[in-house]
């Protein structure tokens, strides 16, 4: 018998997201403790263990041929384990700008903003949201009450164990994509979301998901996929930014020919919500057997076998049940067994 | 006329044998020669309304049950527990929360859930909670001591064209049905997986579990394939029903 708080990749990441609501300086300092540790120990050098913030940069890549393998049914061959190179959803625009009304020791040193990430909204030329006047009143009056959530509509819908959904699911924790023929799916930390290559039509209007309803196909070295259906509930992140239940996402997921990355480039478009469609930038990379699990971007075991070759392996991924009391430790009932 | 009737005996038997043959031919394959069970499936059977044989109630439809001889073999302090749990099926059930079914639960609720395979798992999506429980067929081992999980640790084996999944290390929260069928974190499952016909799986499963059991048990349901034109799973994220109401920020009301 193993008592399920000891679970601890799941229940900490729901633990920390409601430690954030509650006492931003603690979670903080446990969710990139090791990164601070590890920073001033060493501060001129690269940390072996960056955390979260891998990157600072997005490296260019372009659509073109696919040169590097294949499955049989034709597909690149892009199955791993995978996971967003520069932040979490602390921040939509400003992902290393740290989450909004910090005031901890952390936020107050940050680096200047041009040393940060850029946006991730990669077209406008202020980075942020095209937001309509009403909408961008609804994300301030969210990042105002972000801290102190006095009404259920300002609790970030992951930190209930909601469907991260699209995008934010590609920076949430690092993730493992698989592709069989007419499919490629994502497990994510927080939600699975399958994409349809079979030309398919997409679902009835009036069915609204998380993850939205994808339909996708190659061409070369670039996945297109294009979602609809989406209940705009997921939010972009800490930041409150969202779609509305009528928008339309055109993704192009661009891998490098070596297999080791990926840049995520989507267009959003809501009339609802935007004064016009704007692009999102989301670079990703890959984690395989060479690399030790981090504890966020990539999190896998070694399975047991009587081989020597490392076998990598992921646990079940169930947040909601696991989250009772918030993580805080709530007691079982006992079985009269 | 003798010779003839002989003729047409082995012409019977020889139709009787390439019929099996050509039936065996059509089951999908991976590239590999194992069964290949990707595809959407759900039982049209009532077992999820309750395993044991019961009459029309109202809140089932009449069912004969799943189980080989009858009834589950309750040890009497678990007959004690399965009774209060039934007398509390309509607050207690976790479905009723949109949580996690379970083993063998999942397989046979009346929602679908798609088979993705490869040679070195299996990866079953439950439409009910979009939840994802992987079934290992690559040699590996449980895992030593692990954590309980909602779905325990599933390693699987091929036994000709039946794919035979020893899954244990379950935690108790999980019911059997929604009669408060049980098990506590001693469950042990044994699955066989075996096709009947391209479009037909005849799921069997053995459930062992001291605690709360006399002796192993054994269940069987039939799985169908989806065949529908353009069928699909449609996310059921069931649990976010409670707060669904506050997402996303509309237009103040003028």
């Amino acid at each position: 018998m193993k008592n399920i708080h000891k679970q601890l990749h799941i229940t900490t990441s729901t633990l920390l997201a409601w430690l954030l609501l509650l006492t931003p300086v603690s979670s903080w300092s446990a969710e990139t403790g090791k990164a601070d540790q590890a920073k001033a120990a060493a501060p001129a050098q690269p940390r072996a263990n960056p955390g979260i913030e891998q990157e600072k940069t997005v490296p260019k890549l372009e659509s073109g041929k696919w040169t590097g393998s294949r499955l049989a049914d034709g597909q690149p061959d892009v199955q791993g384990h995978w996971s967003n190179t520069i932040a979490n959803h602390n921040n939509f625009t400003d992902p290393q700008g740290g989450v909004p009304g910090e005031t901890t020791a952390r936020s107050r040193s940050l680096p200047p903003r041009d040393q940060r990430a850029p946006s991730r909204v990669s077209d406008t030329p202020d980075g942020q949201v095209p937001f309509q006047p009403w909408a961008l009143e609804k994300v301030k009056e969210f990042q105002a009450n972000f801290n102190n959530p006095v009404k259920p509509e300002y609790v970030e819908p992951l930190a209930r164990c909601a469907p991260a959904g699209v995008p934010k699911s590609l920076y949430w924790h690092g993730y493992e994509v698989a592709q069989y023929p007419g499919y490629i799916v994502f497990f994510f930390n927080s939600g699975t979301r399958i994409v349809h290559l079979d030309n398919k039509p997409h679902l009835a209007d009036n069915i609204k998901l998380w993850n939205g309803d994808s339909r996708g196909h190659w061409e070369g070295n670039t996945l297109v996929v294009d979602v609809t259906n989406q209940n705009g509930k997921a939010l972009f992140g800490r930041t409150g930014e969202f779609i509305s239940e009528n928008g339309h996402i055109q993704e192009r997921y661009i891998f490098s020919n070596d297999g080791q990355r990926y840049n995520y480039e989507a267009i959003i478009t809501d009339s609802t919500v935007y004064t016009r469609p704007f692009k999102t930038t989301i670079p990703a990379r890959k984690w395989t057997e060479k690399d030790a699990p981090n504890g966020w971007h990539f999190e896998t075991s070694l399975a047991k076998h009587a081989g020597k070759q490392p076998i990598l392996e992921r646990e079940e991924r169930i947040c909601n049940e696991n989250n009772g009391g918030f993580g805080l430790g709530a007691a079982e009932t006992k079985k009269s067994l | 006329m003798y010779g003839l009737k002989i003729a047409l005996i082995l012409a019977a038997g020889f139709m009787a044998i390439a019929m099996n043959v050509s039936a065996a031919e059509k089951i999908p394959k991976l590239a590999n020669g194992k069964p290949d069970f990707s595809g959407i499936w759900q039982t049209t059977s009532a077992a999820d309304y309750d395993l044991e044989p019961h009459s029309n109630r109202k809140d089932a439809p009449p069912g004969a049950g799943i189980i080989e001889g009858g009834t589950i073999p309750y040890l009497p302090k678990a007959l004690e527990q399965k009774k209060k749990n039934f007398a509390a099926r309509e607050t207690d059930d976790p479905r009723i929360k949109g949580y996690t079914l379970g083993v063998p639960r999942g397989i046979y609720y009346p929602e679908p859930f798609q088979i993705f395979q490869r040679a070195r798992d299996l990866n079953l999506v439950f439409q009910f909670g979009h939840t994802v429980r992987t079934i290992h067929t690559n040699g590996t081992e449980h895992p030593d001591d692990p954590n309980d999980w909602w779905l325990g640790d599933s390693r699987g084996h091929w036994e000709g064209d039946t794919l035979v999944v020893d899954a244990k290390h379950f935690n108790d929260k999980t019911w059997l049905d929604r009669a408060g069928n049980f098990h506590s974190d001693a469950l042990h499952v044994v699955e066989r997986w075996k096709y009947l016909d391209p479009n037909t799986i005849e799921y069997k499963a053995t459930l062992e579990d001291a605690n709360v059991y006399s002796r192993p048990w054994n269940i069987s349901v039939i799985l169908h394939r989806h065949r529908e034109k353009s069928f699909q799973l449609i996310e059921d994220y069931r649990f976010t029903l409670d707060y669904d109401q506050y997402y996303p920020p509309k237009p103040d009301k003028k």
